[in-house]
């Protein structure tokens, strides 16, 4: 994240007089070891009540559950009545389910596959967008699928896929008598993969767009002069000046894309009445179905351990991104 | 440095604090619940309050029923009950409640979604008392047909019944009577007389069955069923239970699996079954696009705002394989109080008014559910169903009470998908079956 949060403008003037960020009473208390100028004195008050409340919730309601579902993991428990410590059993045993390493191949696909298909298609977007007449509106029509309820699609999958559905009948009178099985179990991970591309590259685009509409324009009148194509274009200035934006979005969605459920839970399985097919289950889903499928016995124990395997997942994914992304932000 | 130390001290009192605080919110968490005995509650309970979390919301037909039973039993016995109408989700909601100290007095929903959850874990109450109760100079538990509670399955480690029921569900392959009148009046009784009966109707032009491949209940309900009509019930959980996988070589099991490859090889199931999604199937049976479907005593409710005009519903049971007597599917709702309410008393009271005839006969006729005691009539279109439970020696629970962790979604169901969509043959299906499941129990032993 800290490509993102860097401040964008440590350049010159941060060059001439390294000390002209910092508070200029710093040095000097520091130096005396002085109770501190007035200003750092009152900072030091401040944070506390500032930055207290947020902490103690952040610890009560993040911190400490995640430490309870780590300490939850090495047990056999049922979600309540007597819990029975069986160590590291629950990690060994979900390495060695044949239907974890799909579903966590599965969150692989989402998260490489899917995710550099949005990316390509949201720099391709910012591209077309940069020039075109009604660029606002085709902004947030592009949008607008992020804003709806994943339920609806799942519902719409139905409407569209079925058999006796919108796509058939469309292919009816063109002589297709033999559709495909759309909705078939092998086919509605890919489907969904679709789906989220068509959803999320519009969100992406936008935050891409927002940095892009940072470039002042003389940089492209430069790049008209020296007659650049558009792959230039975005090769050597689109893509350098909206680095820091690129590396917040690709950890955003490597974030959201480990969690991604709710549309798996939808697309298949009767929209959410039942468990969906194992072939299009993500690493959430697999939690989520070993604690609360309503199928079976509760194994909480199991499932704490496929969360905590996927934060840590998300942990390695998060920092590798940020150091293969780390570059100078450019000053411009 | 000296400066972020100074600002990481108070940092670390407050997480301190905050982990104290969290500790002392969580306290007692952990503690197993005793083992609680049964109360006498025949004595006045006025002045009494309870708690109950419903499975139903405001609404439904029977949140009704029970919102009446609840006024006359106020009006009645001068206690208060204060309800949330939670929804089926309230199971999945006292989970966390049973770790604290502040549950609810009385909680209802299906066995299959309360057992994992209280039953078996030993959290409720035993409801002997509820049993012997006096309604109207009847005992609940002679009011409750005794082929329910025989097998055992209200009954916790102690022996003793966790659960009440006030209603059943059960399955049935269902029909419309108006154009079928020929199967209500003779239903097919063995499945050899089951296909002849397919044959027709694909002759026909009729597409036989119906069903939502998507919905991997209904499609192991082929198989657990032909299973139970081969070997009794009770022996798909012997099988599911059995840790070397043995039993999958047992040629009745096979013979199950290789029942529903005929349906699938002989093109019985309505074309696109494989391929679509839940509800599509069933509304185009029920607008008569295919003859029978495989589905619960919900179906007329679910069905009823989109069947064909004129459509009178029927089913008979699933035809019998050899000769062992054929047992009914019973999927039993109730109550059931935690053991650690401390309104023992005015909660087991609610559980065995329930049972009162007046709100059994409201559950089959306004409701149009199935009521549990056997003397309360039901709405026509479960009359069919309701006659082949009262006619049935014995009962099954649906995947006939399989609740290993995890071994329906992550064994059973895939693979029975697979048979049911036409993937793998009969033998296949076994094969995998018994290696996924030796695999299970090495796992999970």
């Amino acid at each position: 994240m800290s490509v993102g949060l860097k401040e964008p403008r440590a350049g010159k003037a941060a060059l001439q007089n390294p000390d002209s960020r910092k508070p200029v009473t710093r040095k000097a208390s520091a130096q005396g070891r002085q109770p501190g100028s007035s200003i750092d004195v009152q900072r030091k008050k401040l944070l506390v009540p500032f930055v207290g409340p947020a902490f103690v919730l952040y610890t009560v309601l993040f911190i400490v559950p995640a430490l309870g579902a780590v300490w939850i993991s090495l047990h056999k428990w049922a979600g309540s009545g007597p819990m029975k410590f069986v160590g590291l059993d629950n990690y060994g045993r979900i390495f060695r389910d044949p239907l974890f390493l799909s579903s966590f191949g599965n969150t692989l696909l989402l998260l490489f596959v899917v995710g550099a298909a949005i990316f390509i298609l949201a720099f391709a977007m910012t591209l077309v967008l940069r020039d075109m007449a009604g660029k606002k509106v085709v902004r947030n029509v592009i949008f607008f699928p992020h804003l709806i309820n994943a339920l609806v699609f799942g519902v719409l999958a139905g409407f569209i896929f079925n058999p006796g559905g919108m796509v058939n009948s469309l292919l009816a009178p063109l002589g297709v008598t033999d559709p495909p099985k759309w909705l078939a179990q092998d086919n509605i991970f890919p489907l969904i993969m679709v789906t989220l591309v068509c959803t999320t590259t519009g969100y992406f685009t936008t935050i891409l767009m927002a940095g892009v509409d940072r470039i002042p324009p003389y940089y492209y009148e430069d790049c008209a002069l020296a007659g650049a194509t558009a792959f230039q274009r975005l090769r050597y200035v689109i893509l350098p000046l909206t680095w820091d934006v690129f590396g917040t979005c690709a950890v955003l969605w490597t974030i959201s894309s480990v969690k991604i459920f709710e549309i798996v839970w939808v697309f298949g399985g009767s929209s959410g009445a039942g468990v969906p097919p194992t072939q299009s289950w993500t690493a959430a889903v697999y939690t989520y179905v070993n604690a609360f499928s309503g199928q079976s016995t509760p194994a909480y124990g199991a499932a704490t351990a496929s969360a905590v395997l996927s934060l840590a997942l998300i942990s390695v994914l998060v920092v590798l991104l940020r150091r293969a992304m780390r570059r100078d932000a450019v000053e411009f | 440095m000296g400066k972020t130390a100074r600002h990481l001290r108070p940092l670390a009192a407050l997480l301190g604090a905050a982990l104290a605080l969290s500790t002392t919110a969580c306290g007692g968490a952990t503690d197993a619940s005793s083992a609680a005995e049964a109360v006498d509650i025949s004595g006045s309970i006025s002045g009494q309050t309870i708690n109950y979390w419903s499975m139903w919301k405001d609404g439904e037909p029977q949140q009704k029923v029970i919102a009446t039973a609840i006024a006359d039993f106020e009006k009645e016995t001068g206690a208060k009950v204060s309800v949330q109408w939670q929804g089926r989700s309230n199971t999945e909601k006292l989970v966390p409640a049973l770790n604290t100290n502040n549950v609810p007095d009385l909680v209802d929903g299906t066995l299959a979604k309360l057992a994992p959850v209280i039953g078996e874990t030993g959290q409720a109450s035993p409801l002997t008392s509820v049993y012997s109760y006096e309604l109207d100079g009847k005992t609940v538990s002679s009011v409750i047909p005794e082929k329910f509670t025989s097998n055992g399955v209200f009954k916790g480690e102690d022996g003793q019944p966790w659960m009440v029921p006030y209603s059943i569900s059960s399955d049935g392959i269902w029909f419309d009577a108006a154009k079928h009148p020929e199967l209500k009046a003779t239903p097919p009784a063995t499945w050899d007389e089951f296909i002849e009966v397919l044959d027709k109707l694909k002759a026909g032009g009729t597409a036989p069955i119906a069903a939502d491949g998507d919905i991997a209940g209904y499609n192991s309900t082929w198989f657990v069923t032909s299973l139970l009509r081969l070997k009794g019930a009770g022996s798909f959980k012997a099988l599911a239970e059995d840790k070397s996988g043995a039993g999958w070589d047992d040629p009745a099991v096979l013979e199950a699996a290789q029942k529903v490859e005929t349906l699938v090889k002989g093109g019985y199931l309505n074309s696109g079954y494989n391929a679509s999604k839940f509800p599509a199937q069933q509304q185009l049976w029920a607008n008569g696009d295919a003859a029978l479907i495989l589905n619960g005593s919900w179906t007329p409710t679910e069905t009823g705002s989109y069947a064909a005009p004129g459509f009178e519903y029927s089913s008979f049971q699933f035809p019998a394989i050899g000769d062992k007597p054929a047992s009914a599917r019973v999927d039993f709702i109730g109550f059931a109080v935690p053991a650690k309410s401390k309104n023992q008393v005015p909660a087991q009271r609610l559980a065995a008014y329930l049972l009162g005839a007046k709100y059994q006969d409201a559950l089959g006729t306004d409701a149009k559910v199935l009521p549990v005691r056997q003397d309360a009539p039901v709405d026509p279109a479960v009359a069919s169903v309701k006659a082949a439970i009262d006619a049935a020696p014995a009962t099954h629970l649906q995947n006939d009470g399989v609740t290993f962790p995890g071994y329906t979604e992550k064994v059973f169901f895939p693979r029975s998908d697979e048979l049911f969509l036409g993937k793998t043959t009969a033998s296949e299906f076994v094969a995998k079956m018994k290696e996924a499941q030796i695999q299970y129990w090495k796992d999970n032993g």
